[in-house]
């Protein structure tokens, strides 16, 4: 008798965890901030899960990673940061999926130029350019790339003012401290203290992708994988849509 | 250590010894004051002054970023009339430094002038010395130690000043990049030798600077 | 010297200070316990302290005269100070201390040369000692002198002797008496002992909580007890 109670406490026990709902950690790239926002609500209410969210530049998020931070997913906004957890075997690659794609854009304050080409920001009034660190935050490398394919680059240098993260970099065009920052089309589309001055186009721009994978070091495999499928359903994909991100078939 | 490290610590080092001159009369001025007078309000300045020491560094540099930027009064004023940028360039690391080691200038030189006896500048007066003749011979030379002292471990502050810096004046390499900042900086991008050695060097300045000043707090004997 | 209190009163910690009277003789004594509001006295007349009331006078001229505003800084009234902690400056020679004051005053009553001072106060071997390396008596000397030399319209001394033992009591007296008919300065001189009032005094104010509780000649108001010392006779 005493061993058929305990076994089916246990079970139930069991079942209970099993049912559960699970906090899912996600770092994600900073730009993503405020469309993860808007899906994390829906999905919550759906799965039951629940979502914690740490947004910054996505060196700084692998970095953590690396340093064993207790992380379920990753959203990177380039693949180099992706591939070096992956070199680091910290990520499950079966998960990996390219998701999303953004577009660069010159952003200006509001009282600012109504056009500004690239070739305008080596010119003499624009004193300061804001760009997410170019070492290593996404936003800022394909800046880079793409101010270098023009040959531009070196004319520009030095006015750049590196900040932590793309957002950051929209912080600075918005207080009016600098002339113009290149931000993502996603980024400009969420602020009212900006205006786009050029978009780059996407057959001269740098390549961007956004990668997403479950990170290895995993508790909640089942609940990150579900998470992961939600993501590329018609509901969130049209989310991304909606703030301007560009979808990959 | 590379050239471009050692520049970085050279510019630091410049920055935080321009940041400690420039709140020296202030901060002896104010503490000269605080241990000698008494006003309705004293409190609210001594708790003001002692803000930046309890307050979140980024905090105290968030209100810079306000006060100095381009489209506050006092931002717009220095760039129409003098050209003079102050956020993301060197003046905005002075600034950051010089805020954030004031209060312990302040501290220090308060102490120093409390330890000289107001009898002895009593009688100085009652021998005809102005107060500033009172002040110049016979308070300053009896409190500059521990004023020197307060000095040492402000400077010592200002050296390793971070938080406040990073928000006001950026990280521009070349620029505006001081000590603690590239070791931030390194971090962010996986160079942990580099920052280990930017480590080092900044652990041996502060410990040389806050031994110095324990010395000579330790030296300056109150008035026999 | 005519030293005038019209109705000056002074709130302190526990106590008023109430004081209405003319000091005219050349030395005056100012006698009571400890307390009594003598070394505030003292710092009224040196300018280092405001009176909430009242009007003091040196030889005619308004030093503080609150009710028309008139307060004459400490810098400017010539009167010399020497508290009881004697306060040298530490960081000074005996030679810089003694002449901190010099040509700093304005037009001087004697004209004493800084010789013939350190001669008579036997300090003229001291001068570039600092004061800490100095004995009790020394150091009692050279802030004697550091306040003569300005030639100051009156001397005021807070308890000099007090804290010296009997034999450099003895020693330092000689010195104040050479102070008193040598330079023919006038003195107020804070004590809170009899025979050195009786010893170097004209005249004596009995202060006692913080009013003049007797006026007169030490003689008539002091008396010597069996046990051979000085007592103040019944108020």
């Amino acid at each position: 008798m005493k061993i058929c109670c305990i076994v089916s406490l246990a079970l139930v026990a069991l079942s209970a965890a099993a049912l559960r709902a699970a906090d899912l950690s996600v770092f994600a790239a900073a730009s993503l901030t405020d469309a993860l926002k808007e899906l994390a609500s829906a999905y919550e209410s759906e799965s039951g899960d629940k979502l914690l969210f740490n947004f910054g530049g996505s060196n700084a998020l692998a970095r953590q990673i690396k340093e064993g931070a207790p992380v379920d997913v990753f959203f990177s906004a380039d693949e180099v940061q992706m591939d070096n957890l992956a070199k680091a075997d910290l990520i499950d690659p079966s998960t990996r999926a390219d998701l999303l794609s953004n577009t660069l854009v010159i952003v200006v304050p509001k009282d600012g130029p109504g056009e500004l080409t690239p070739a305008e920001l080596t010119g003499p009034l624009i004193k300061r350019l804001a760009l997410a660190d170019f070492r290593s935050v996404p936003a800022g490398v394909y800046a880079r790339e793409y101010l270098t394919k023009l040959g531009l680059w070196t004319a520009v240098e030095s006015k750049v003012v590196p900040t932590e993260n793309v957002r950051a970099a929209l912080a600075a065009v918005e207080s009016g401290n600098v002339e113009a920052g290149i931000v993502y089309k996603t980024d400009a589309a969420i602020s009212k203290a900006v205006k786009i001055a050029y978009e780059v186009s996407a057959s001269e721009g740098p390549r961007i992708s956004y990668p997403v994978a479950v990170v290895k070091g995993t508790r909640n495999a089942g609940a990150s994988k579900r998470f992961l499928e939600y993501l590329k359903s018609e509901p969130a994909l049209a989310v991304f849509k909606k703030f301007g991100f560009i979808v990959r078939q | 250590m590379r050239s471009a490290e050692w520049e970085i610590v050279g510019f630091t080092f410049a920055m935080a010894l321009l940041a400690t001159f420039a709140i020296l009369p202030f901060g002896v001025g104010l503490a000269w004051l605080l241990a000698r007078k008494s006003w309705p309000g004293k409190s609210v300045v001594e708790t003001l002054v002692a803000l930046p020491l309890v307050m979140p560094p980024v905090a105290t540099g968030l209100i810079l970023l306000k006060v100095l930027g381009r489209k506050s009064p006092i931002g717009a004023f220095l760039q129409e009339h003098f050209d003079l940028e102050m956020v993301f360039t060197w003046r905005a690391v002075v600034a950051a430094m010089a805020v954030m080691s004031f209060p312990l200038l302040v501290r220090g030189a308060r102490i120093a002038f409390e330890a000289v006896s107001p009898r002895l500048e009593q009688v100085a007066t009652t021998l005809g010395a102005t107060r500033l003749r009172v002040f110049m011979t016979i308070t300053l030379p009896l409190a500059h130690r521990g004023i020197i002292a307060g000095s040492v471990l402000s400077f010592a502050r200002a050296l390793g000043e971070f938080g406040a810096t990073i928000l006001v004046a950026g990280n521009i390499p070349g620029r505006t990049t001081t000590l603690s900042v590239s070791i931030y900086s390194d971090i962010q991008l996986g160079h942990d030798g580099d920052a280990f050695r930017m480590l080092v060097v900044s652990v041996v300045l502060a410990f040389v600077a806050v031994w110095t000043s324990e010395w000579l707090f330790r030296r300056s004997t109150p008035a026999a | 010297m005519n030293l005038k209190f019209t109705n000056v009163s002074l709130r302190l910690k526990g106590l008023t200070l109430k004081l209405d009277v003319t000091l005219d003789k050349q030395v005056t004594a100012l006698f009571g316990p400890s307390g009594s509001g003598k070394t505030s006295v003292l710092e009224l007349v040196a300018g280092l302290r405001r009176a909430d009331r009242g009007v003091i006078e040196l030889d005619g001229l308004a030093l503080t005269n609150v009710c028309q505003r008139i307060f004459v800084p400490a810098r400017k009234r010539a009167i010399g100070y020497v508290p009881q902690d004697l306060a040298l400056f530490p960081h000074l020679t005996v030679g810089q201390n003694i002449t901190y004051g010099v040509k700093k005053l304005p037009a001087s009553v004697l004209d004493l040369s800084r010789e013939k001072l350190c001669r008579v106060l036997e300090i003229d071997r001291l001068l570039d000692r600092m004061p800490s390396s100095l004995s009790g008596g020394e150091k009692q000397r050279v802030a004697f002198a550091r306040a003569l030399l300005t030639s100051p319209r009156l001397l005021l001394l807070d308890e000099p002797l007090a804290s010296l033992d009997q034999s450099l009591k003895e020693r330092i007296l000689p010195y104040l008496k050479l102070i008193r008919d040598e330079f023919v300065i006038p003195i107020l001189y804070v004590t809170h002992s009899a025979s050195e009032v009786i010893a170097l005094c004209e005249d004596v104010v009995v202060l006692q909580a913080g009013k003049c509780a007797a006026r007169g000649k030490p003689a008539d108001l002091f008396a010597l007890s069996d046990t051979r010392s000085y007592r103040l006779r019944a108020l």
